[in-house]
């Protein structure tokens, strides 16, 4: 697939050594295969991680995985040189399950990502005042952050899948996600506010929360 | 040129932006020099920091790496992949 005679020769056997050897194996003489190979192929990993997060069912996420690589090899001679593989298999992934899974892609309301920043301020002055500060360095706190994720409505956990477990930019999370940049930002500030809301939530019920000055004066008395 | 001066406000709103690595450097640098004198910020800046840590740190690995690997390179070959 994708060869060119003039390619093909080239990467004949001991003439490709001898080419490699004599200028030092640039990228253009790799076959599109070999370009495959080593641009897509090593984020195989990220993409299982994105297509269970849309699925949240593994055996559901291989057949997504699956048919993306395939899809993406597919049209491999239209992904852009240089531009980011990751994002763009992640596209692929998206389209892919929701062409397949026949489900709606949810609207979401104006949020105002500032609000929800300052949201989250709020939320920390009260985690200070249980006493719950360092509430997230605790290792108890990982499976509650793991359900609490999952918890999150699509859109946000969308958001907080690519930028925040992903690490994709602002810029490549609206690409793969086709909405505006502004839209990512605000929905990424409400997805992680709810989380925060749930985790802390979560450690008040698990009894992480230290007595406030008012229950120690009460039992006090 | 000088750094801008920013009040709690605006470092409050955009605190996430800057853990981000989303900002310009100079709003970054403006930011940075707030955080280093404001009691009230500071803590909140960590306690993001955290947040923003622990969630990276959450993320799920594939349970079954090579058997997905096997699948995904049988079907490419199927298809003619040839590398």
């Amino acid at each position: 697939m994708y060869s060119q005679p003039w390619c093909d020769a080239l990467n004949q056997g001991p003439l490709k050594r001898l080419i490699r050897k004599v200028i030092g194996a640039p990228s253009d003489l790799r076959t599109p295969d070999e370009r495959f190979r080593d641009e897509a192929l090593p984020h195989l990993p990220a993409v299982t991680r994105f297509a269970f997060s849309l699925t949240r069912d593994e055996s559901d996420a291989e057949d997504l995985v699956q048919e993306t690589y395939l899809r993406a090899f597919r049209a491999w001679d239209q992904f852009v040189q240089g531009s980011e593989c990751r994002a763009w298999l992640f596209t692929i992934c998206r389209h892919t399950y929701f062409r397949t899974s026949h489900r709606e892609q949810r609207v979401v309301a104006y949020e105002d990502a500032e609000l929800e920043a300052l949201g989250a301020a709020a939320l920390h002055t009260a985690a200070q005042a249980d006493g719950l500060d360092d509430v997230f360095s605790r290792t108890e706190v990982m499976e509650a952050i793991r359900a609490a994720v999952d918890a999150l409505p699509d859109p946000f956990r969308e958001v907080v899948v690519l930028v925040d477990l992903e690490e994709q930019s602002y810029e490549d999370a609206a690409r793969v996600l086709e909405i505006p940049k502004g839209t990512v930002r605000s929905r990424l500030f409400r997805g992680r506010r709810l989380l925060q809301e749930r985790l802390i939530e979560h450690a008040r019920d698990a009894g992480f929360a230290r007595a406030t000055q008012a229950d120690v004066t009460e039992e006090e008395t | 040129m000088m750094t801008e001066m920013l009040d709690c406000d605006s470092v409050m709103r955009q605190l996430w932006d800057f853990l981000d690595g989303e900002l310009t450097p100079d709003r970054e640098k403006a930011i940075r020099a707030h955080l280093a004198v404001c009691n009230r910020c500071h803590p909140q800046h960590d306690f993001e920091q955290s947040f923003l840590r622990a969630l990276s740190a959450s993320r799920r690995e594939p349970l079954r790496p090579d058997a997905i690997k096997a699948r995904v390179l049988a079907v490419l070959r199927a298809e003619g992949f040839a590398a």
